[in-house]
């Protein structure tokens, strides 16, 4: 897959971040700029005919290993700041009646 | 053994937090002062060992090859920061011991975040700073909201999402440098900038790391976060987001933007001062016009931050240590200044400025210690604000221009603490007033080091540092005149214009940043660093 598909990716959220007034659509967009980051860097570290980075025997020919070691971190962060937001989702609707942005920025500083 | 110091920095808070939750006793919770106190006791002997073998900074864990494993770094830099945040996370928790002592989960998230930012100073892997920076976010996002009123959920929200969008940031610069250099390891890749460093792809890194940085640091277009944050959080926790959390996204532009980036040469000095130039001088003008007590010492900690930024990019040496020692001076009294601003609010139950008066005459030990901490803000000599500014003052010397903005920046900081201080003055108004001893005595522990600094720059930074600062001279008359001049400039500012609040200023305080302008405004300031880079770099 080409990297240039994964910064499309990147870029769409970014729009959906600059234009959504919903905030759990603005929380899915971090999601995918993140997703999208996740894609870049493993495609980034893979080449064509490169298994999977688990050495069943010695002298196959494996990718490289890091960046899946990293990315299952990010995953992890990822689905932790995802759940935490829409936690407050569920909170801010309840204070509020509504999870527009406009309405609860309304009257604020 | 003593090798092994920086994980136990890392741990012995985290293991401490996860016993207080467990343990539900309040002999357990007393024990955490111990831990401090161990901390601060294995700090010392940490920093005594570094000097004796200052070979052995690096520590490099399981075993594997440097190039790979994640590694811990120490040099006199991270130190102080790690000190500095040890002594602060005692004071605070000397603080807020009384209010919370009974809320094992919030002492919980309290001293975790303690082992995360220890963590995040030391660490010399950049996917691992990555790691510590997004639960940072994320545990500074519940201790935001930990009140569970309406305004703390959308000022949580809107720090959660912004600053992991510049986390997201960071994270695809960490993925451009790793596919050109193959390796995350810091000390690495700086020793080995030079020779990718006209690639695009090395220059891209470093523009996406430096906006995602910008945001967590609070600059100019960026800092949308901080005062929506300040103003719901405890004092607290205000204290240590500007204490310390900002001042970490300014370590580690130290760290990342200078010091790894060196060998790059990407000329970006200037641009970065004019950044921070802007973001003190916009940061005092919303300052001025607020009438919250909490909001105004919110916009000052933006205003001081860009003062921090002109000293770190600076081009003189000893204008950069001003900025550095700006950051530990600005931690001191600006933690001082929102501790007593939380004793002073839950006595008034009110955040008014207008409104509270006479509060020299009832609280006569919280006003000494505000007006230390006005004092070292606006710079007056014998404090230790008069320090740092001369030291970041250095490099103007022969730039006008430069002097003109700094002088602009100090007198507006003069003229909205004249308006701060208000505030003193007046009749009695309560009578009965309950002090507390463990938060007067933090805040007076903060109190005491401002003057100290103030005074003993000179033998403190040779001690500590090797560094002579014999430049800041205390009683240099033009010094003094210089800033009684501020002091007269401000009061008339303030009584015939910031007092009259004029239709501008209303509607500068009532200005409202949305969450879908924040972000364009992310996306423009990316742009504009990237043509800067891409042009003249």
């Amino acid at each position: 897959m080409n990297p240039i598909l994964s910064f499309v990716v990147i870029l769409i959220g970014v729009y959906g971040l600059a234009t959504s007034r919903n905030i759990i659509k603005s929380v899915f967009c971090v999601t995918i700029i993140e997703s999208a980051t996740i894609l870049l860097f493993l495609n980034l570290g893979a080449y064509e005919g490169g298994l999977v980075p688990i050495l069943t025997e010695l002298g196959i020919e494996i990718v490289d290993p890091l960046p899946q070691a990293l990315m299952i971190t990010t995953i992890v962060i990822g689905s932790t700041i995802t759940s935490l937001a829409l936690m407050l989702c569920i909170k801010i609707f309840h204070h509020y009646g509504s999870i527009e942005w406009k309405v609860i920025l309304r009257g604020d500083k | 053994m003593m090798v092994y110091a920086p994980l136990l920095f890392l741990f012995l808070p985290v293991v401490a937090s996860v016993i207080v939750y467990l343990i539900d006793h309040i002999w357990v919770r007393r024990s955490l002062f111990l831990v401090q106190i161990m901390m601060l006791a294995m700090f010392v002997l940490y920093a005594q060992f570094l000097t004796q073998h200052p070979d052995q900074n690096m520590l490099v864990f399981g075993g594997w090859d440097e190039t790979f494993a994640i590694s811990f770094y120490n040099d006199t830099l991270s130190l102080a920061f790690v000190g500095l945040s040890i002594l602060m996370w005692s004071v605070l928790l000397l603080y807020t011991f009384k209010s919370n002592r009974n809320e094992p989960k919030f002492l919980f998230f309290f001293m975790f975040l303690e082992g995360i930012f220890l963590g995040l100073l030391q660490t010399n892997d950049l996917f691992n700073l990555f790691v510590f920076l997004e639960l940072m976010t994320v545990i500074i996002t519940i201790l935001i909201v930990y009140k569970k009123t309406g305004p703390s959920f959308k000022a949580g929200i809107f720090y959660l999402l912004i600053n992991t969008i510049g986390a997201m940031f960071f994270l695809l610069g960490i993925i451009f440098l790793y596919y050109v250099f193959g390796t995350i390891n810091i000390q690495l890749i700086k020793a080995n900038i030079h020779l990718y460093a006209d690639r695009n792809i090395v220059k891209l890194a470093f523009i996406m790391m430096i906006s995602g940085l910008s945001i967590k640091g609070a600059f100019f277009p960026l800092f949308t976060w901080l005062p929506k944050a300040h103003g719901v959080a405890q004092s607290t926790i205000s204290a240590l987001l500007s204490g310390l959390i900002v001042k970490g996204a300014l370590y580690l532009f130290a760290r990342v933007a200078i010091d790894m980036y060196a060998g790059a040469q990407y000329q970006t000095q200037e641009l970065l001062f004019y950044v921070g130039a802007t973001t003190a001088i916009v940061g005092v003008i919303f300052a001025l016009v607020q009438k919250d007590l909490k909001q105004i010492l919110a916009y000052h900690t933006v205003s001081q931050v860009g003062i921090m930024v002109m000293g770190l990019f600076s081009n003189s040496y000893l204008s950069y240590i001003g900025g550095l020692l700006h950051i530990f001076n600005h931690a001191l009294f600006k933690s001082l200044l929102f501790l007593g601003v939380g004793v002073v609010v839950t006595k008034f139950h009110t955040k008014k400025v207008t409104e509270i008066r006479g509060l020299f005459r009832t609280m006569p030990v919280t006003s000494i210690l505000l007006i230390v901490g006005m004092l070292s803000i606006s710079g007056a000599p014998l404090f230790n604000g008069f320090v740092s500014k001369n030291l970041v003052k250095y490099d103007f010397k022969y730039d006008m221009f430069k002097m003109a903005l700094f002088t602009i920046i100090n007198i507006g900081t003069v003229t909205s603490f004249i308006k701060f201080s208000q505030i003193l003055f007046g009749q009695k108004t309560q009578s009965v007033i309950v002090t507390d001893r463990k938060q007067q005595s933090a805040m007076a522990i903060l109190a005491i080091l401002c003057v100290v600094i103030g005074l003993f720059y000179k033998p403190l930074f040779l001690f500590f540092f090797n560094l002579d600062l014999s430049y800041v001279k205390l009683f240099d008359l033009q010094q003094w005149l210089d800033y009684f001049l501020y002091v007269g400039i401000g009061l008339l500012l303030y009584h015939f214009v910031i007092k009259k609040d004029f239709k501008p200023f209303k509607a500068i305080r009532n200005l409202s940043i949305s969450f879908e302008n924040a972000n364009y405004m992310f996306i423009l300031y990316m742009v504009f660093i990237a043509v800067f880079v891409f042009m003249y770099a």
